[in-house]
């Protein structure tokens, strides 16, 4: 704080001193992890004998022969895609209807938000049960004498599925929210003018409402890509990637491997990766943006 | 949005509406069914009995409280400087924190894990507090710049003609004036740091310093897999959450959305 006497002009005071606590913060906790991070990636250690080795990229060619490594990257960009589509289009169906003149809106409101409120760790186990033979899907099918057995959790082919249900189930309240505030923003006059020339209502929603809440589409994208490249607690919790890897993520490999396994370096190079993509996916959806013209 | 005149369309978007919910409230109605499931309400008295839920949900409000109070000095210091004073090299420092923002916590793990040790800090409430107050640092870092960016200068150029200093001008100004982003910021950390699970399960070894995120897992080995009084736990956790949601909705909607906007 550069103070003298006379009145200074704010833009002209020097306020390192005002960023720096929190530049450092970060810095040491972050920026070491990071370093820490690519480090080891070129090591193998287990974390408890005192010789480490150093193995150069070793780690790295390990990791594109891992076949594992390829299905979690398989994992991440099936829910990305599925998940981004189905909760932004639920999110935006109920905002909609919601701005509409319907009984109960507050009540449906909270009950589409309250889930994003509640932690994946306390509905892990809610979600165990739900989705096993003593739940009640099971109950509704037995009593309409639907021949469905519930054991979705534990199949390969169809445990991804189940998990992406439960992160729409999650996430559509955010998206909902966001949709809502959006077309608060709309000129009503325009949607008029659309409608006596004739459009009906699907019409209006998909050519004039849905551009108008690009804005928000777009960052639900980008929280998206990162958000599928962070996933943990929920497979972790549920399936804790299995069964046979069909819902390995990069984040529950790099603990197996890290923490459960103690290879170390290996979890490490992986970590490398999710870095490198996560900041290439938030790089490449921010220039889409941009590029994109239009902002809403 | 939609244009429903007559009545037949109006009970049809009324039952689609209501249709599309069920979805939303069937995990709570299994939740709640469930943990019911055997002895009744009896399993709510069992996991209370254990005594330990109070102790669970102490160590959440610390670990919650100590990250927002960190978060929020950080972010309105910082969000300060950025927007309204110089600053050589200003930009750098600010892609330097933008950075952090893709980091996923679970590259964390292995560095904090063994430096905590080296540190002795291993099983106390600051290993986890500090790693969520940087993750979570900058975004509510860049929410309170955006924010200040459109406050006009003109309203602190007048604090100053009358000598106040920089400091002063911060709490006597700046405050007040980024209270709508301080809710947003303050209830954001909040469910973010209330629902945090991968850095207490790592760092918190002891069931005393526990979270409430831990607590299904607790009770797993307490109860030995008696699901019906792990259900009854996840419903305890919950009601206070949602009574939270329920009396500061706005707040929430605010908080969470920022949490999607740039």
């Amino acid at each position: 704080m550069n103070d003298r006497a006379a009145p200074m002009k704010l833009k002209r005071t020097n306020g390192l001193i005002w960023i720096l606590p929190a530049f450092l913060f970060l810095v040491i906790i972050i920026y070491y992890s990071m370093f820490f991070t690519f480090n080891l990636s070129t090591m193998e250690w287990d974390g408890l004998s005192p010789d480490q080795t150093r193995v150069g990229l070793a780690n790295f060619a390990k990791l594109f022969r891992d076949k594992v490594f390829w299905k979690c990257l398989q994992n991440t960009v099936v829910y990305f895609v599925i998940t981004f589509v189905i909760q932004n289009s639920l999110g935006f169906i109920f905002a909609a209807i919601l701005h509409t003149d319907v009984k109960l809106a507050t009540l449906h409101k909270c009950l589409i938000f309250i889930p994003t409120i509640l932690a994946p760790a306390t509905m892990a186990p809610v979600f165990r049960l739900l989705y096993s033979p003593q739940g009640i899907l099971q109950s509704f099918f037995n009593w309409a004498h639907i021949p469905i057995t519930v054991d979705w959790l534990s199949r390969p082919n169809t445990a991804l599925y189940v998990l992406m249900s439960v992160a729409i189930w999650e996430f559509t309240g955010m998206s909902f929210i966001l949709y809502y505030a959006a077309m608060s923003q709309i000129d009503m006059e325009m949607l008029e003018a659309a409608r006596i020339d004739g459009a009906g209502n699907l019409r209006t929603l998909w050519s004039m409402v849905l551009p108008n809440c690009r804005g928000t589409t777009v960052s639900m994208a980008m929280l998206g890509v990162i958000g599928a490249l962070k996933t943990f607690d929920i497979p972790y919790l549920i399936t804790t990637g299995g069964p046979m890897h069909a819902t390995e993520f990069l984040g529950t490999y790099i603990y197996r491997q890290g923490i459960r396994q103690s290879h170390l370096g290996y979890a490490a190079a992986i970590s490398v990766m999710l870095l490198v993509l996560a900041v290439a996916g938030a790089y490449l959806t921010n220039r889409a943006n941009k590029g994109g013209g239009k902002h809403a | 949005m939609l244009e429903v005149r007559s009545v037949k369309s109006k009970i049809l978007l009324q039952l689609l509406l209501f249709i599309m919910t069920v979805p939303y409230v069937l995990p709570l109605i299994q939740m709640v069914a469930g943990s019911l499931g055997g002895r009744g309400f009896a399993n709510y008295k069992a996991v209370w009995d254990t005594g330990v839920v109070p102790t669970f949900f102490r160590n959440s409000a610390i670990i919650s409280g100590g990250v927002i109070l960190l978060v929020y000095v950080f972010s309105m210091t910082a969000g300060f400087g950025f927007s309204k004073l110089h600053i050589f090299g200003k930009e750098v420092y600010f892609w330097l924190i933008l950075v952090a923002l893709t980091l996923p916590e679970v590259i964390l793990l292995t560095p904090l894990f063994v430096t905590f040790q080296k540190l002795r800090m291993y099983n106390t409430f600051f290993s986890v507090i500090f790693p969520q107050t940087a993750l979570q640092m900058p975004f509510t870092i860049l929410l309170t710049r955006n924010f200040l960016d459109g406050v006009p200068d003109e309203l602190m150029e007048a604090a100053r003609i009358d000598g106040a200093n920089t400091f002063q001008l911060f709490v006597s100004i700046i405050i007040p004036l980024t209270k709508p982003i301080a809710s947003a910021v303050i209830v954001l950390t909040l469910i973010n740091s209330w629902n945090a699970y991968l850095l207490p399960l790592l760092f918190l070894q002891s069931p005393a310093k526990q979270t409430v995120t831990l607590l299904p897992q607790f009770f797993q080995g307490e109860f030995t897999n008696d699901q019906t009084k792990i259900l009854a736990a996840a419903v305890m956790t919950a009601i206070p959450e949602i009574a939270a949601y329920l009396c500061m909705q706005k707040n929430f909607e605010k908080g969470m959305s920022a949490g999607a906007l740039k």
